[in-house]
């Protein structure tokens, strides 16, 4: 019963596992006598990932000759929620840390990341952020928590081959939801693969769901958080058109669960015509999953019923909530030195995409600014020469993404409404009878005790 | 005393210090970071009045009851048929074991490839030539469940198989010559003298099956994250979901202690119910 004793290592144990080495909160970095600030910084590349590597340190050395005054200590620890707060038990966060967009609004609730807002307008990098994007990182009272280093805002991913093969024009993919039923059936029927899918699992089904309900005019929460909203018209159309294609069309396969690495597989395996996402889906698309550049297409968020907006997505970067000021001050000025000096200064743009071509990662794929507008428009300029993805099948993409209204994710507990709404979107996914008022019914009860503990 | 102080270091620090400390956290609130609040038994109040985890411990007892129903006679119908093999029983017991020697992770994706609901997946292909399925597999709120007891079953069956084969070793040989020069065919055999011979380990696997069925979590984490439609949520699972996903460790401990409270009970009942079975 090997399996049974390791389950019950992994998982009854898991929680109090956590607190196995925890031990009074101490910072990870430390003041030296002669007033060097050390900070550990993660995000490090793995060692299998040699020419990223052998980059980052360049950048790494390259910053300590340029801050004497600092000392990085770098480590290959990424964002994992479990290990997050395993090393958060122990006193060992990383001071600087990648994190996703989904994430900083939960961290903010449980107080896990520092507060940036005085080092940041101390240093003056607060006025060059773009305040649109921003606010994924601002509380309620607009105190600043993460730096945003990459932005992007969900689009719909379409399958070139796919569009062509059914006889859609692939420079044009469908701008509403009653389009994108069409296509879907189109492609369903003269393919035989699925014309649209949506991930439905581990919170990705009620993170999609918000999307979509935003796109319908709808929303999830109201201002403050203290009531869920998606118990409405817009959500349940949203809902009637996702159970139409499935169950009417039939032009959404037999697969319900996807999570994202599941959807990303199947699409790349050219199983999937279209499915929501944003423009850094090329990377694991193209780079990690196998799909011909040449196949992948990104469009604007579909709309229905007018121009609602669409949800944003990318990176953000943390600090410790053990961190000292000294060593708040150290991390932004990594932070601008890793991951923001590109957009400001023309030779880093250069090293920083030539190095990207060098490691064979995606350069220039478009996004969402993170800094003033013209200032983003001068970067993409320097990069130009560099640029490896093809910009063409992004257009229908970036003529309207500028453009588009961000709505940022529920103010709270977002990951907490997402995992009661996944069930939402698999039972209309997977029984044709579902009751659809019933069940936003249900989940909008779940949701309300979920915002009010 | 002496030489006994390390293995009780290790009990205390790994074992016992962590289930204290859950203990504790369970009539907490904390982020990890900043001093604690107490709460006292407002976490268990929260999560029995979590709509999930009635639902959860349902799922929970549902795979017990098919793991016991297919998974607890495999093993013991594979040891009988293994032990009755004359010449290469070990590659048979090898094959057997394989199985379990392949990490679960990788295990699981495989199946997952095995269990494609389309028509062109690799159980569907295959019992489309006898005319059967398409079938959702894990795609069905009714099918998820028994799709992941067969994996679970294939996955752990062999260790069960080794520790009977063990068990049957010990089994006189003089005493199935015996019952054959008695007339006694394979049947009477099994049930007569092997079976009796089991009593006591079966018993005890019968426990740690119950105890381990009960802890679910990988197969539903990496099969369907729970789904469809929470048709494979496990209170594990949701321990795991409320400890890493919500951040909330004083619901997560809090219902872990329900769950261990739950198993002890089972186990005392279990012991009390079967104490004059197990001794001959």
């Amino acid at each position: 019963m090997n399996r049974f004793a390791i389950r019950c290592a992994a998982g009854l144990s898991v929680p109090f596992l956590l607190v196995a080495c925890s031990s009074a909160p101490s910072s990870t970095g430390s003041t030296g006598s002669d007033a060097q600030v050390t900070i550990t910084v993660g995000d490090r590349p793995s060692s299998s990932d040699a020419a990223n590597r052998a980059s980052f340190d360049k950048r790494v050395a390259d910053f300590e000759k340029a801050n004497p005054d600092i000392k990085l200590n770098p480590v290959e620890t990424i964002w994992d929620a479990t290990t997050f707060q395993a090393q958060a038990a122990g006193g060992q966060l990383p001071d600087v840390l990648n994190v996703p967009f989904t994430e900083p609004q939960g961290l903010i609730a449980r107080k896990q990341v520092a507060d940036l807002t005085k080092v940041l307008k101390d240093d003056g990098l607060m006025s060059e952020l773009n305040p649109n994007v921003l606010k994924i990182a601002q509380d309620q009272s607009g105190n600043v928590f993460a730096v945003p280093t990459a932005a992007y805002s969900v689009g719909l991913v379409y399958n070139r081959e796919l569009f062509t093969k059914a006889g859609l024009d692939p420079n044009k993919p469908p701008t509403t939801w009653d389009e994108v039923r069409q296509d879907a059936k189109q492609i369903a029927q003269k393919t035989g693969q699925a014309g649209y899918a949506q991930m439905t699992t581990n919170n990705t089904g009620g993170w999609m769901f918000a999307t979509q309900t935003y796109a319908f005019g709808g929303s999830i929460e109201n201002e403050d958080g203290s009531q869920a909203t998606f118990n409405d018209g817009p959500s349940k159309d949203a809902l009637q058109l996702l159970h139409d294609m499935k169950w009417v069309d039939k032009s959404m396969g037999q697969a319900v669960l996807y999570d994202i690495d599941g959807i990303s597989k199947a699409f790349a395996a050219g199983k999937i015509g279209m499915f929501m996402s944003a423009p850094d889906a090329y990377r694991t698309l193209v780079n990690v999953n196998g799909l011909k550049s040449s196949a992948f297409g990104i469009g604007p968020m579909p709309q229905q019923g007018g121009d609602h907006g669409t949800l944003s997505g990318g990176s953000v970067q943390i600090v410790s909530p053990n961190a000292t000021d000294a060593e708040k001050t150290a991390a932004i000025k990594w932070i601008k030195f890793n991951y923001l000096n590109k957009y400001v200064n023309q030779d880093a743009a250069v090293t920083s995409a030539k190095a990207g071509v060098a490691g064979k990662l995606p350069v220039g794929t478009p996004g969402l600014p993170v800094v003033a507008a013209d200032q983003w428009a001068t970067y993409q300029g320097w990069i130009k020469p560099y640029v490896n993805v093809p910009l063409d099948q992004f257009a229908p993409y970036t003529k309207v993404a500028a453009d588009q209204k961000i709505i940022p994710e529920p103010p709270v507990k977002a990951q907490e409404v997402y995992a009661a709404l996944d069930p939402v979107v698999q039972t209309v996914l997977g029984n044709a009878k579902a009751d659809i008022p019933a069940l936003l019914t249900k989940a909008a009860g779940t949701v309300n005790a979920k915002l009010g503990r | 005393m002496l030489f006994a102080l390390p293995v009780l270091l290790v009990f205390v620090v790994f074992s016992w210090g962590p289930i204290v400390k859950g203990l504790v956290m369970s009539v907490q609130q904390t982020n990890l970071i900043d001093p604690v609040k107490w709460v006292g038994l407002e976490n268990f109040r929260y999560v029995l009045s979590d709509p999930g985890v009635g639902q959860a411990a349902l799922n929970t007892i549902w795979f017990t009851l098919l793991a016991l129903l297919f998974g607890f006679p495999v093993p013991v119908l594979l040891a009988m048929f293994l032990s009755e093999l004359r010449g290469r029983s070990w590659l048979y017991s090898t094959l057997a074991y394989l199985p379990v020697i392949t990490p679960p992770v990788v295990a699981i994706l495989l199946w997952r490839f095995f269990y494609d609901p389309s028509p062109s997946g690799m159980f569907n292909t295959i019992l489309g030539t006898v005319g059967l399925g398409p079938y959702p597999w894990l795609d069905s709120p009714s099918s998820a469940m028994p799709s992941i007891v067969l994996e679970a079953t294939w996955a752990g069956a062999g260790n069960a198989v080794i520790i009977y084969l063990a068990a049957l070793t010990s089994v006189r040989a003089d005493l199935y010559e015996a019952a054959e020069l008695d007339g006694a065919g394979v049947v009477r055999r099994v049930w007569h003298v092997m079976l009796p011979h089991l009593r006591g380990v079966l018993l005890l696997m019968l426990l740690l099956q119950v105890i381990g069925t009960m802890q679910l979590f990988t197969e539903p984490l990496l099969f369907t994250g729970g789904g469809p439609q929470g048709s494979t949520m496990t209170i594990l699972l949701l321990i795991y979901n409320y400890a890493f996903v919500n951040g909330d460790y004083g619901a997560a401990t809090a219902l872990s202690v329900l769950l261990a409270l739950a198993l002890a009970v089972l186990s005392a009942v279990f012991q009390f119910a079967t104490r004059g079975w197990s001794t001959e």
